[in-house]
């Protein structure tokens, strides 16, 4: 793919993946899993996170796997980069629940959520806006160098931004 | 989790026996010929998982492995909507290509499902002398990429690579595409290698 095509379809963050940039970003097809954002709303970057998994139990191998692990990671990543800790906040979308009636399924859209929220809490960054749970699954596009705007675009054919 | 040449070729093999009863079944079902193609065993880290299931909107029939190694992971046939709307169409009797999925595709696609999934791991599970049974039926129609990677998460916590047991199987006659996928448990592909191993070494 060549730079300009890379730059108009954005870097695709795949599951357990983490990255911070100024330009386009996208998550497609969350489903249980959880996109995090980090914006930071003066020097318009922002870190992406695709969370498969509530606990990383202790393991450190792949940090944006886990909720307890991805959150400060994007969170040092920019505080690293120069970000001011008053000019972060955070938008998350995912965590639906497709296969309810599997035992090893244990909510983890739920879960995933719910750690998200808590590691957010223990970093002090606020979440201002989400789009979470339910069944169906949702894709994401971010473009930090224009906005804090997350288009998030459902399987349902349903768009909305938060 | 590494897989050498040998075993792999041997996953090979237990997935073109178990998709070519699954393709017969379907075959019979559509009263035409099933084309498959050659069964793919990759080892697929989850970060790759979108080069294979994209966010295109797709019908996924998703069952729970049960029987000798309980609980046994899980087995997804995939299908794209419009393939997947033309296989209920030829079911069905109706033509009509561009709508929606409703209650009557829902509850074919579930019974399709049921006949090709339980071929698959009846044919897999006699090759390797144990009982594998599939479980009731779930069906997601959703973004492929979503409903995988969910199924997914059911079943990775300490591995960050699954193992991807892939065959396509097409008609021709309806243009119907599918793609049959298990996701074993870690411990459940370790069993299956063993008794294959087994298999193996007994030819020898």
């Amino acid at each position: 793919m060549d730079g300009k095509a890379q730059a108009e379809k954005g870097v695709n963050i795949g599951i357990g993946e983490y990255r911070m940039d100024s330009s386009l970003l996208t998550s497609i097809g969350l489903g249980s899993c959880v996109a995090v954002v980090i914006h930071d709303n003066r020097k318009n970057v922002g870190a992406v996170a695709h969370v498969m998994l509530p606990d990383s139990n202790g393991r450190n191998d792949r940090p944006g796997k886990f909720a307890d692990t991805a959150v400060p990671t994007l969170y040092n990543l920019l505080i690293d980069g120069g970000s001011n800790k008053r000019d972060l906040i955070a938008k998350i979308a995912g965590g639906s629940s497709m296969f309810k009636q599997f035992k090893g399924n244990l909510d983890i859209g739920q879960r995933n959520v719910e750690a998200v929220k808590e590691a957010l809490t223990k970093v002090h960054v606020v979440l201002v806006a989400e789009d979470v749970g339910g069944t169906c699954g949702r894709s994401i596009i971010y473009n930090p160098s224009e906005s804090a705007t997350v288009h998030v675009r459902r399987a349902d054919g349903t768009c909305t931004d938060i | 989790m590494e897989l050498n040449a040998k075993q792999l070729d041997a996953m090979r093999e237990l997935g073109n026996i178990g998709a070519s009863h699954a393709a017969t079944s379907l075959s019979t079902m559509l009263m035409c010929q099933i084309d498959m193609t050659v069964p793919e065993a990759m080892v697929v880290d989850i970060a790759d998982i979108g080069e294979y299931f994209g966010d295109e909107i797709s019908a996924l029939v998703v069952f729970e492995i049960n029987g000798e190694i309980n609980p046994g992971g899980y087995v997804v046939l995939h299908m794209p909507q419009s393939s997947a709307i033309r296989l209920t169409n030829t079911m069905l009797g109706t033509t009509d290509e561009n709508r929606d999925f409703n209650e009557m595709d829902e509850s074919a696609l579930l019974e399709v499902g049921n006949i090709m999934v339980s071929q698959f791991l009846d044919a897999t599970a006699t090759l390797l002398g144990i009982v594998m049974l599939p479980s009731p039926p779930a069906l997601a129609i959703d973004m492929a990429h979503a409903a995988f990677a969910n199924v997914v998460s059911m079943v990775t916590g300490d591995i960050n690579e699954i193992i991807l047991f892939r065959t396509e199987l097409t008609s021709t006659v309806n243009d119907i595409a599918s793609t049959i996928v298990m996701l074993p448990y870690e411990n459940t592909l370790g069993r299956i290698l063993e008794l294959l191993d087994k298999l193996v070494d007994l030819k020898e």
